[in-house]
């Protein structure tokens, strides 16, 4: 076609390239010329490209606008369900992670002592075979088992997994114990799905919120629904010990106690049984276990939650009889996590089964496709081999009902820490800063002081980078492809909208070169990312020329049970379980039932942390352009408490549980109960890599205590108690 | 959008969630440094006692009022009222005296401390974002609102659209249009839950304050002609009383002086 050199003969050449590049030599602009081609970028190389956000998990559609090779601004994508052609603070802010001045631009190669942060630059080709024989001088000792792999969610998670399990080995850590394991587990034992679509309509008339902030931790398309169904009038009824920003909208603020979100449930299901104001219809055809619930919560009376939830027992009653007379229009939203305590997994239970009580299907929660889907290709590739070694986060031999794909990260971390059942010796991770995420900071820098071999994957040198051995540097979410993104009747694409900083590569291409490296080539057949794509794309006949074009392609949908005459679910019965047989099988109660939470001592207080909508967990903190519209992360603590203590507003206080102290600066509020304080989480950075966000803040992590549902392995993330006193 | 013939933005307090994204999205747009900033949060923020607790706040950026005391106040003409709206701001002009920043009621107009005489470029603004609007977008604020509380139309459809929205939540809703009537009209409309005060918005009469200021300073050249030939004349006549005093020209007393 042309005599100029293309994407995927680029890849081809490799590390010889990425060597020539170190050197300072020019490289052809390939983005801008496969740009041109497709007709988005003039002859001076501007124009607008389609593309998809990362600065959460919830992917909104980007336009971005490139001038000369540089991206200039991004827009939201108009076509795009989960951005509507707009874009949260975050979304806004994703140029400046590109152009991050801390951006790691070469392969590093530690060179001081674990955490002291010397590295030297190493080329492609060193730091990967630095990397593979580490991993097979740990397989070849201690077994493939004693490598850990961990990745937070992302869209080439599919690879990630074909390395870990092509390795053989089973120690696989996600965030998702840190954050919504409840959630999902609850949901799969009564739906037989890991989260129900939500249904925002015109006549949705009543929203039930539990600690779900959804006007600070923004989802674009859901906060803007959420927004649209108040103002047209719908009530929404919000639990959290804090006045939010959601609260501040919501028709009605509960400042509910702690870990008492599951009494408030049971006592609705109390009343709603009790009172027979259930869809008894939709029970009767749908549902199993009807008469075992209602044994159960019948000892719930809303008397008996008043106390505990620091509700009076009318306002329980009368909410769930405003739910009642509502339903099917109402969305008793489960969040991604309630106020975190190890009932959770029962709350999250009670919330599942008032919407199948109030007969909710298909009118405000409905079957999630979830991000496989069957109409896309994948490259051939051999079976996995035989895993027989224990997994170390305790699944299923601890947590018998948590999916393997989700784990329960805590726990990997504590038995690297104790050797048991085995020891491990090895760390992968990408795109991910476990040393800031799981609990107890303290603990996790020990586990890693147990390994031989860490090497973390990221763009910038985040704190756990900051404790490895090598570091390999990621193209951003500008600069590279990712697999396709199913949404809906779409499938959505990644694509770089800019050529790669200095040397970073896209995950698709690291993984594929370290397998090869790994003898494990078989598992990664693409010549190259664009390559994946297209076999992706194989089946829809549509070329990817196309998709670049216009960012999507239509891809049918899979059939939708919604349309059978019979509904059905996913669960042994097939029906919504409000009795789990699964769960009484492995000897935790069948129907939710009360566990009563821990509380604080005298002179203790609940430590709570949250969202805000400028920063997404531990990652965005060194965007200076989120860090200029930041709010100093300061403690919250009732105004009224704080006079009592002598503390007053600006005050540097020491927050201390019994793992960790920090130091922070107080912020007297009246918008907060008074026996909790609240920390933003993200701040307080170890590495010194991050020269924005370092010396900023403190570390929630350094104080939070481990607790884990037994159920659903959730960490119990609000259960951590502290006292507060002036620095 | 050509059909558009007053640009104007309607921001509704009751959509606002405070993310700040506009803001971002204005550093981002127009380049800011990262000092700086062109919108601003107002209001009180949280206000009563837990649990008895409401939350005021808004956005704000130059208003563009129909009637700018900046362009008022400005000795130098380095701002324009365009015909559709936007009011902009020439760094080529301005001498850097800040009177427009004394003049805004809003608070709007910033100076750069940082930049010296010879970088101009001294006061730092909104400017609607011609570069947008003048190619069929939205301002980059208004593009991104997650929740749609800024919207940007033409001013007669947005005012209408804002009264419809009062008439249809009274409840809900102060009943006032903030910049429909304030300093004779703005192009940035704003709808509240919670008084206007409390948002942090100045208490503005009907008459643009700029109105009477502008009718004093219309007298300025006729007065200071008037004024300069009245003392022309005093003193011409001083000059004719002392030379039929003396019988000699000035010129003539500095020849003898010698």
């Amino acid at each position: 076609m042309t005599q100029t050199i293309s994407r995927r003969d680029f890849l081809k050449l490799g590390t010889a390239a990425a060597g020539a590049m170190a050197l300072g030599q020019m490289l052809p602009p390939l983005v801008a010329q496969a740009a041109r081609e497709a007709g988005q970028l003039n002859a001076e190389g501007d124009g607008f490209i389609h593309s998809m956000c990362e600065m959460c998990v919830w992917r909104c559609g980007l336009i971005a606008k490139v001038v000369k090779g540089r991206v200039v601004k991004l827009d939201g994508n108009p076509e795009h369900p989960h951005s509507r052609g707009n874009l949260c603070p975050r979304g806004q802010s994703g140029l400046m992670n590109t152009y991050d001045p801390d951006r790691v631009l070469t392969p590093l190669v530690r060179t001081g002592k674990r955490g002291e942060g010397k590295f030297r630059p190493a080329s492609w080709d060193e730091a990967l075979d630095i990397v593979a024989s580490n991993m097979l001088k740990i397989k070849d000792k201690h077994g493939p088992e004693a490598m850990v792999f961990s990745s937070t969610h992302n869209l080439s998670q599919p690879l990630f997994e074909n390395l870990l399990y092509a390795f053989g080995s089973p120690n696989y850590g996600t965030q998702r114990s840190l954050c919504f394991n409840a959630m999902i587990v609850s949901n799969l034992m009564t739906y037989g799905m890991e989260e129900p679509g939500r249904i925002y309509d015109d006549k949705l008339k009543y929203i039930l919120l539990t600690g779900r902030n959804l006007l600070e931790a923004i989802s674009t398309s859901e906060t803007h629904d959420l927004i649209t169904a108040i103002d047209r009038g719908a009530k929404v009824v919000y639990l959290d010990p804090r006045f939010t920003k959601t609260a501040a909208k919501a028709t009605e603020w509960l400042p509910i106690k702690p870990g008492m979100d599951l009494a408030f449930h049971l006592a609705l299901l109390n009343v709603i049984i009790g009172k027979r104001l259930y869809n008894a219809a939709f029970v009767e055809k749908n549902t199993i276990g009807f008469d075992k619930l209602k044994k159960e919560v019948s000892k719930y009376t809303p008397d008996w939650a008043a106390p505990l939830t620091g509700i009076p027992a009318e306002t329980i009653t009368r909410i769930a009889q405003e739910l009642a007379a509502a339903a099917p229009h109402v969305l008793v939203h489960n969040g991604w996590r309630t106020s975190n305590f190890v009932n959770s997994f029962h709350t999250q239970r009670a919330i599942s089964i008032l919407n199948a009580l109030l007969g909710n299907w298909d009118v405000t929660i409905t079957e999630a496709a979830g991000e496989e889907s069957g109409v896309l290709g994948v490259p051939p590739q051999p079976p996995f081999p035989r895993i027989s070694a224990l997994r170390l986060d305790g699944v299923p031999w601890k947590y018998p009902v948590v999916p393997f794909k989700i784990g329960v990260f805590q726990e990997l971390r504590d038995n690297i820490v104790k050797g048991d059942p085995y020891q491990a010796h090895g760390w992968f991770i990408s795109r991910q800063n476990p040393i800031m995420s799981i609990p107890d900071r303290g603990k996790t820098i020990e586990a890693f002081g147990k390994m031989d071999f860490i090497v973390t994957i990221d763009i910038i040198l985040n704190d756990t980078a900051w404790f490895s051995d090598v570091v390999l540097p990621e193209a951003s979410y500008l600069e590279r492809y990712d697999p396709l993104l199913p949404v809906g009747d779409k499938v959505f694409l990644r694509q770089p909208v800019i050529e790669p900083q200095g040397e970073a590569k896209s995950a698709l291409w690291i993984y594929k070169q370290l397998g090869e490296r790994l003898g494990l080539g078989d598992f990664f057949q693409y010549a190259d990312e664009e390559d994946y794509i297209r076999q992706q794309l194989a089946p829809l006949g549509v070329s990817l020329e196309e998709v670049k074009a216009k960012g999507y392609a239509e891809a049918p949908e899979s059939a939708h049970s919604g349309e059978a005459a019979e509904l059905s679910w996913n669960t042994p019965s097939g029906k919504i379980e409000l009795y789990s047989d699964t769960l009484a099988k492995v000897n935790f109660p069948g129907v939710p039932t009360w566990e009563e939470p821990p509380t604080p001592k005298d002179g203790e207080f609940y430590f709570l942390t949250g969202k805000v909508a400028q920063s997404t967990q531990f990652g965005t903190q060194n965007n200076q352009l989120l860090h200029k519209y930041s709010d100093e992360p300061r403690l919250w603590m009732n105004a009224k408490v704080a006079a009592r203590q002598g503390l007053a507003d600006g005050d540097w206080v020491e927050v201390a549980s019994e793992v960790g102290k920090i130091h922070t600066r107080l912020l007297a509020t009246e918008a907060i109960r008074p026996d909790c304080v609240y920390m933003t989480p993200g701040y307080g950075h170890l590495s010194k890599g991050l020269k924005t966000a370092f010396g900023i803040g403190a570390s929630d992590s350094a104080v939070h205590v481990t607790y884990t549902d037994p159920i659903s392995g959730s960490q119990a993330l609000s259960q951590t108690f502290v006292t507060v006193t002036k620095a | 959008m050509t059909d558009i013939k007053h640009h104007a933005y309607l921001f509704d307090a009751t959509r606002c969630i405070d993310c700040r994204a506009c803001m971002v999205a204005c550093s981002v747009e127009n380049n800011i440094p990262m000092d700086k900033t062109r919108i601003w949060v107002a209001g009180l923020g949280i206000q009563g006692e837990f649990p008895d607790l409401h939350r005021s706040s808004m956005v704000y950026h130059c208003m563009h009022c129909d009637h700018p005391d900046c362009m008022s106040a400005c000795p130098v003409g380095a701002y324009t009222k365009a015909p559709d709206g936007p009011v902009s701001y020439n760094p080529d002009v301005c001498i850097g005296c800040r009177y427009c920043m004394n003049a805004c009621p809003f608070g709007v107009p910033h100076f750069d401390y940082d930049k010296g005489i010879i970088e101009g470029a001294f006061i730092d603004k909104c400017t609607f974002c011609p570069q947008r609007i003048y190619n069929g977008q939205e301002p980059a604020c208004v593009q991104t609102c997650p929740t749609d509380a800024l919207e940007y139309g033409n001013r007669d459809e947005l005012l209408k659209k804002a009264h419809e929205r009062i008439a249809a939540h009274p409840d809900r809703y102060i009943d006032h249009v903030y910049g429909e009537f304030e300093n004779g009209g703005t192009s940035y409309l704003i709808l509240s839950h919670v008084p206007f005060s409390e948002l942090g918005l100045p208490n503005l009469p009907e008459t643009p304050v700029n109105e009477v200021s502008e009718k004093v300073m219309e007298m300025t050249i006729p007065f200071a002609l008037g004024w300069g030939a009245v003392l022309t004349a005093v003193s011409a006549g001083v000059a004719m009383y002392d030379k039929k005093k003396n019988g000699k020209t000035a010129e003539e007393q500095a020849e003898e002086s010698k």
